[in-house]
């Protein structure tokens, strides 16, 4: 019988198939690339470059880590770009706003592929604690794809190390093969959110039309927010009429000249909107004045203050893009925070978020029934969105910005992702050549609706916050609240309590000035190396706070009567050794490394040049106003805590230039080395809080305006209370954003370049400018 | 007649100096480190100011704070059971949080269906925490502690960001390391009150005995 292999016997190019298989080695294509990829990787992992942006406090963090303690230079990622052309690694630090994603989107397009994604702290991914504001996005993962995700608020240094690892882990795993960048078609490019009436997704306008079309009112929420009416009988009541004169009486009073506005606001009571000024004089100092007028609640006018104190103007248009009032004579009367073109007026209190859900916290669904369940599902357009009805996203035609092409003069946009911009900050430049004709400070990109979220907090819930708002000195905002708040309680801390917070607090002054001179220095171009110096002893000081808070920016520290915990054991000899020995070697090295430098001096000298009265007219506060000469410091001028009982000096300097700002700071830094040698030494013992500690505190019914001079100004706290255990109006008045009133004065006839440098040596902070 | 460069040359022996203690007084400290794991730098120490992370790391002090982790009596390695969680579901953590990330169910008894005091859900939304630590502060059982744990980075959030009360919970063992004051300060505290609570049981026992004498 025939075997019956033999019926299917192999053609002979199977069998030479066969043979060469079983004698020679042949790689097949897909092998072959299996043997690059870890070559391949291995190079991109090793140079990630990020690009050089940062939205909030999670950026400071992002800075720390390339600084030379954590030195992300050592994962070959030192290269911060400042140009997306050239960057690899978005790191989102921070919150998300509405106003400033299109711009976040634009830059990750703007990224050659392979490109990654990091997001970086709780708010990035998915909002964070200010999820619940109208101007923040539910997570950067709306719009973009992110390669890890930090959570933290703000994550540490190391954290973002570990992500860092997470990430190279995950290119490790990536095959050229499979990578989308080499695959066809060619990688898309996202779509830019839309800024309507309120932030549109593009990808979405057919789900909005139908949605709006239909018209149907969203869910009525069970609660709404109570009202009062105004009460009588607090600060002096003016008729909107009589408004001017009487201002302009009392800023030519002989002896005690109101000539320094403060705190403009609104309050929106039942029956009207309250108009609040403060005023106080720089001659004798003093509490300040406060002023009121009161405008109805349908087309409520009041009359301008921009003729008599410009320091008025942006604090006008705050109150005009949050509560609708207008202000008559206001030269640029448009939003300043949110866009043009956004639906509503969002501090009034009938004006309800997307994600409202209760007037005040506790939320009812957390406790005792709290299924959980992500505000996105109970909203109506799933997202932090709401639009008017009838919207469809096609036919949506925006303010539009005025542009006219001119052949003599150019339009420059500095920002809102600028590396010199410290934050997300843009201004409008009108340049003839090079020289400024004119400046536009355009900001809100990190509006994060603080006072909003604020006045449905209860009061102890809202310390945390005011961490965030200048994320540099929140020892320093923690104070300033704790003292608005206890004026109305009527609490006085115990001694040791006092001093500790005076101890922070000037702790704070050394970490902000540090930080300030070092980065005004990189905005000089001296790149990055005084920058390190400077963050170096910052962070020996921030283990500090980090020792007695347990958070490294975010203290909060400070309770209503007190401190939250006592000084750990360890934390004094370390002062002390910090405050005597290495904090003076390390000013005077700063000192004498750049105070008499030739580039340094001759940039800053008569560059942003604020003379004396236009400093106090335009209401600048800190190092701006005593670098024009004016010795005006709320620690002298209303001595506030026990700062009545040390011996310090005011430094000012007449020049009011850029150089004398950066003197004032450094001059400063010694003044508090000194307050701290004194309280170190008188540190009493005994309670660190009055009376016990309170989680659920009501605040008697009535009005405060508490202050601090903060590293960067005059930080005030203006609160109403009903009575309740949640503030009925809460209001910041942020150094950082008043400053920049003077910034266009400061700015014209001198060259792009002195820009940069003069709005370092104003020394903002984001967090605070926006709020 | 003026030289020029004399200011930068100032400027570079700074850097330089910074440069030479790198190798003098940072290489011996660096070799100490290796042995020491997490540590922090003293402010007279001088030389390399790196931390080589993830080789050595800072030392986190106790007070510091990431996310909140629920307590139960218990070693390391077991898992929390009804009887060993502290939580009583009493809803102060989820009064006093700022973003209101907490969430609590209040368990039922099985049988009658009355709430009892234990928590049967308990859910943290780790991308809305913003780690102040009032709800460790704030809780009057010792049972919400904040952790130390950093290194949480991750690829992905909706699933893994929502904590429930299976990865909330450690166990003393665990915390009373972390937190070594903390927890001899709590053990004080409660040796204290049972001793009181003993004195006055002894005292209640007493006072029977006296009537008939």
């Amino acid at each position: 019988m025939s075997d019956p292999k033999i019926l299917f016997r192999p053609s002979e190019e199977e069998i030479l198939e066969q043979e060469v298989k079983r004698h020679i080695l042949i790689t097949p294509w897909d092998g072959l690339l299996k043997m690059l990829d870890p070559v391949y990787n291995w190079g991109r992992r090793n140079s990630l470059w990020p690009l050089q942006f940062g939205l909030a406090c999670c950026a400071i963090e992002m800075i720390c880590t390339a600084a030379s303690r954590f030195d992300i230079a050592r994962f070959g990622a030192e290269l911060f770009r400042a140009s997306p052309r050239q960057a690899d690694l978005m790191i989102v630090s921070g919150t998300v706003t509405k106003k400033m994603v299109p711009m976040i989107v634009r830059l990750y397009n703007q990224m050659p592929e392979p490109k990654y994604l990091i997001s970086m702290g709780a708010c990035a991914s998915a909002g964070g604690p200010f999820k619940e504001g109208y101007n923040v996005v539910s997570g950067i993962d709306k719009f973009l794809p992110v390669d890890v995700y930090i959570p933290g608020c703000p994550p540490t240094p190391q954290a973002l190390l570990h992500a860092l690892i997470t990430l190279q882990e995950k290119i490790d795993q990536q095959s050229i093969k499979t990578a989308r960048w080499y695959g066809k078609p060619e990688s898309e490019e996202m779509p830019v959110p839309l800024l309507g009436p309120d932030l549109v997704d593009l990808r979405r306008s057919e789900e909005i039309r139908k949605k709006c079309a239909v018209g149907e009112p969203a869910a009525k929420p069970a609660q709404l927010p109570a009202m009062i009416p105004a009460p009588v009988g607090s600060g002096t009541l003016v008729e909107a009429s009589e408004l001017l004169k009487t201002v302009r009486r009392l800023q030519l009073q002989p002896d005690s000249a109101l000539d320094y506005l403060t705190n403009l606001t609104c309050t929106d009571y039942q029956d009207c909107y309250e108009v609040v000024y403060h005023f106080y004089s720089t001659k004798k100092g003093g509490a300040p004045t406060a002023l009121k007028v009161r405008t109805p609640k349908t087309n409520p006018r009041v009359p301008s203050l921009t003729a008599l104190f410009p320091g008025a103007d942006l604090q006008e248009r705050e109150v005009w893009d949050l509560f609708g009032v207008r202000f008559d004579g206001h030269p640029n009367l448009k939003r300043v925070l949110m866009w043009e073109g956004f639906e509503g007026h969002p501090m009034r209190k009938d004006y309800l978020e997307p994600y409202y859900e209760a007037p005040a916290k506790l939320f009812p669904s957390r406790w005792k029934e709290g299924h959980h369940q992500r505000a996105e599902e109970r909203a109506r357009f799933g997202d932090n969105v709401n639009y008017p009805p009838g919207f469809d996203p096609a036919q949506w035609v925006g303010p539009k910005e005025s542009f006219k092409p001119s052949t003599d003069t150019l339009v420059v946009n500095l920002g809102p992702q600028h590396p010199s911009t410290h934050g997300v900050f843009r201004m409008q430049v009108r340049v003839d050549g090079e020289r400024i004709m004119a400046l536009e400070p355009v900001m809100g990109y990190m509006h994060r609706n603080h006072e909003k979220i604020a006045e449905r907090n209860t009061w102890l819930m809202i310390f945390p916050y005011t961490d965030r708002l200048d994320y540099i000195c929140s020892m320093g905002n923690n104070f300033g609240y704790a003292i608005a708040v206890e004026k109305l309680i009527g609490v006085k801390p115990p001694e040791r309590a006092e001093y500790i917070r005076v101890i922070m607090a000037e702790l704070t002054r050394i970490v902000n000035h540090f930080w300030a001179t070092g980065f005004l220095l990189n905005d000089l171009g001296a790149f990055f190396t005084p920058a390190l110096y400077a963050i170096e002893e910052r962070e020996l000081i921030l283990d500090l706070f980090e020792m007695a808070s347990g958070s490294r920016m975010m203290c909060n520290y400070m309770r209503f009567g007190g401190v939250a915990a006592d000084l750990p054991e360890e934390f004094l000899p370390l002062c002390s050794s910090l405050v005597n020995d290495r904090l003076p070697k390390a000013i005077e090295q700063i000192d004498h490394y750049l105070t008499h430098n030739e580039i340094l001096v001759n940039r800053c000298r008569n560059v942003g040049v604020l003379p004396r009265d236009a400093a106090i007219a335009y209401s600048a506060a800190g190092p701006v106003l005593r670098g024009s000469g004016v010795e005006y410091d709320v620690r002298k001028a209303e001595p506030y805590s026990i700062y009545g009982r040390f011996d310090f000096k005011v430094p000012t300097f007449p020049e009011g230039d850029v150089y004398a700002r950066y003197r004032v700071r450094i001059a400063e830094m010694w003044e508090s080395l000194k307050i701290l040698k004194q309280a170190l030494k008188e540190l009493p013992g005994g309670e660190i809080l009055a009376g016990k500690k309170l989680w659920n505190i009501r605040v008697p019914a009535g009005e405060s305006y508490g202050r601090v001079e903060n590293p960067k100004g005059e930080l005030g706290y203006y609160i109403v209370s009903d009575g309740t255990d949640h503030p009925y109006r809460y209001h910041v008045r942020a150094p950082s954003f008043i400053n920049l009133t003077a910034l266009e004065q400061m700015c014209k006839g001198h060259l792009i370049a002195d820009v940069v440098a003069i709005l370092g040596s104003i020394d903002i902070v984001l967090g605070e400018t926006d709020r | 007649m003026r030289i020029y460069g004399l200011e930068m040359l100032r400027g570079l022996t700074i850097t330089l100096g910074h440069f030479v203690t790198s190798y003098t007084a940072g290489i011996r400290r660096t070799f100490r480190n290796r042995k020491r794991g997490a540590f922090r730098q003293h402010p007279s120490e001088k030389g390399v100011f790196t931390v080589q992370y993830p080789e050595e790391r800072l030392k986190a002090p106790e007070r510091f704070r990431v996310l909140p982790v629920l307590i139960f009596d218990g070693k390391e390695g077991e898992k929390w059971k009804t009887e060993t969680e502290r939580c009583t579901a009493c809803g102060i953590c989820a009064k006093v949080c700022p973003p209101q990330c907490i969430w609590i169910v209040q368990g039922k008894d099985p049988t009658t269906g009355k709430p009892v005091a234990k928590a049967s859900e308990f859910f943290i939304d780790v991308d809305v925490c913003m780690n102040c630590g009032f709800c460790a502060e704030y809780c009057p059982f010792d049972a919400i502690k904040m952790d130390h744990t950093i290194e949480l980075g991750g690829g992905e959030r909706d699933k893994s960001h929502l904590f429930d009360i299976n990865r909330l919970h450690v166990s003393t063992e665990y915390h009373a390391k972390i937190h070594p004051t903390d927890w001899a300060q709590e053990q004080a505290r409660k040796k204290a009150d049972a001793d009181k609570k003993a004195a006055a049981a002894a005292a209640v026992k007493k006072a029977p005995e006296v009537p008939p004498a």
